[in-house]
């Protein structure tokens, strides 16, 4: 395997870029497909009553076994909104899908503006190319999650959400004036892509829409890539060696906890996740 | 495993304590998640023995195979449950049942796409435990200390959640699965397995195998009717897709390539089991 020092291919890099906006466009249908699924799901839902009782029945099952990590979330005291939401009955079932869709969104918000705020800081010129082209990408691949889940929640009827996490955007603003290094800020964008992805693994137990839980299912995985590609930049700064970010990667010097700094659970948690009317449209 | 002691770790032994310790409390911290996901499984298996109750048309389409796209595997056919060497010719749209064949006989609805999840599982760690004799037997040329972690993690992780599905196996009083998914094995892992000659082509294998796990839990969620089900694909999902983010990585490509990611290399539950 080649080994480039000198850093990122410019040209390699734009095919790159060019072979992943191709994938996105790709993914994008198919997310298509799952949302026209939705809308028809939503037209549905008036006539479905027995559907939704029988799945109201699941969901009170979960209610009282642990939801989305229930003792875990009760006990961080994140999830005493998300277990009274369940307890409603099953005919506001559809008003709570609505509203961790409008969580997700909000979420997304969040993301979305700190990336953009991140590539304007006055360090992140001196990065490596990859990690600037990291933090691009990441906010567009963030502004697709979030029309998707807005695609979603007016598929199910719901009021579009166009603010952010109130809790996360206060995460983000208690941050600002220590990012004054990537150190910092790849530890920010780790809070909140955690934040995003260990949400989705709960909400996709709960949502009770299946076409809203395969949106949900089908964009935690990738907020969980971009918690693996920043915990090994996390881990390759703090060993001192940001310089060993480029594609190809320097395989031979990577220090070996490199190796699995990326991904370090074998479950995904979800005892972060956010309550479900977090972001809601009040 | 054969990988280049002589190379300096460029890191402190202190970074390198403290990032396992880390490493180490995180790991159990998830432990409790899983053993509760599998409680809720134990008391939901007078529900699983009989099937599904209710099966919904894509769940039917997901058990019949039909739509399924093979896409990255390049997998020509494996539709039957032949246990053939050879690939049958193309097909995507000819499996005939939803039950897939294990040691212990077969198993239908939900159990069926918990037997299919463990075979993937126990593939990948036979693909990563063969990786690693191969470099141990220094038939990979010199492979990377992060390489080394890498495998070893990543197979640590597959025998782990193999361990979970067949828990679930357990909580319905099925035998557990121990074989892999042939179908795979045969028409995939083997051939290009018999090809691999350095770090590299290991890499693609181990994220072909990634990848086609993570979809076979997407559409896994779309189609298990058990909540506790759904949350032990959920909880998997995501881990498989971060092993495929660092090989994309270790292979110079980009680490997230897609903004959704896709069902396409999901396998259909006619893969063969042993």
């Amino acid at each position: 395997m080649s080994v480039d020092r000198t850093g990122v291919d410019e040209r390699a890099m734009g095919r790159l870029i060019e072979e992943s906006h191709d994938r996105h466009r790709d993914a994008m249908r198919a997310s298509r497909a799952s949302l026209e699924e939705l809308v028809e799901v939503g037209r549905e839902a008036t006539i479905g009553r027995d559907e939704n009782d029988a799945r109201a029945s699941e969901r009170q099952s979960l209610l009282a076994h642990g939801i989305g990590g229930g003792r875990a979330l009760a006990a961080a005291g994140l999830g005493g909104a998300l277990l009274a939401l369940m307890a409603r009955p099953a005919f506001a079932d559809q008003t709570t899908d609505v509203q961790m869709l409008q969580t997700a969104t909000s979420i997304e918000i969040v993301a979305i503006a700190t990336y953009d705020a991140a590539l304007k800081l006055p360090f992140m010129g001196s990065l490596p190319k990859v990690v600037q082209t990291f933090a691009t990408t990441t906010k567009q691949q963030h502004t697709e999650h979030m029309q998707a889940f807005s695609a979603a929640v007016r598929a199910l009827g719901g009021k579009a959400q166009t603010a952010p996490d109130p809790v996360l955007l206060g995460v983000v603003n208690k941050a600002k004036p220590g990012l004054t290094g990537p150190g910092a800020l790849v530890e920010l964008a780790i809070t909140l892509e955690m934040g995003a992805a260990e949400t989705y693994v709960a909400f996709v137990t709960t949502l009770s829409d299946k076409n809203a839980r395969n949106t949900t299912a089908s964009i935690m995985g990738v907020e969980a890539q971009h918690v693996a590609v920043l915990n090994a930049v996390k881990a390759l700064v703090a060993a001192g060696h940001p310089e060993y970010l480029t594609l190809p990667p320097p395989l031979a010097t990577l220090p070996a906890a490199a190796g699995s700094a990326g991904f370090p659970d074998s479950f995904y948690p979800y005892d972060a996740a956010r309550p479900a009317d977090e972001g809601a449209v009040k | 495993m054969s990988a280049d002691r002589q190379e300096p770790i460029e890191i402190s032994e202190r970074d390198l304590r403290s990032m396992t310790a880390d490493l180490d409390e995180m790991h159990r911290s998830t432990l409790p998640v899983m053993k509760e996901a599998l409680a809720e499984w134990a008391e939901l298996h007078h529900e699983l023995r009989s099937g599904v109750a209710r099966v919904s048309p894509s769940r039917r389409g997901f058990l019949m195979g039909a739509g399924v796209a093979l896409g990255g595997l390049a997998l020509a056919a494996c539709g039957s449950s032949s246990k053939s060497s050879t690939p049958a010719a193309a097909s995507t749209s000819t499996p005939t049942s939803g039950t897939p064949t294990t040691g212990s006989g077969k198993l239908t609805g939900d159990l069926a796409v918990v037997a299919l999840a463990a075979s993937l599982e126990n593939l990948a760690v036979q693909t990563y435990a063969g990786g690693i004799s191969a470099a141990t037997a220094g038939k990979l040329g010199t492979v990377p200390p992060a390489v080394v972690t890498f495998a070893q993690t990543a197979k640590s992780h597959h025998t782990q959640h193999a361990a979970a599905w067949n828990a679930v196996l357990a909580g319905a009083n099925k035998p557990a699965v121990t074989g892999v998914d042939t179908t795979v094995k045969t028409a995939v892992v083997d051939p290009a397995f018999a090809k691999v000659k350095d770090v590299g082509g290991l890499a693609k294998l181990a994220l072909q195998l990634e990848n086609v796990a993570a979809a076979t839990y997407l559409e896994a969620i779309s189609v298990v009717s058990a909540p506790a089900g759904i949350k032990t694909a959920a909880t998997i999902e995501p881990v498989e897709l971060q092993h495929a983010a660092i090989l994309f990585f270790v292979l110079g490509q980009y680490p997230v390539p897609d903004a959704f990611t896709k069902m396409d290399d999901a396998r259909p539950l006619t893969d063969s089991i042993g």
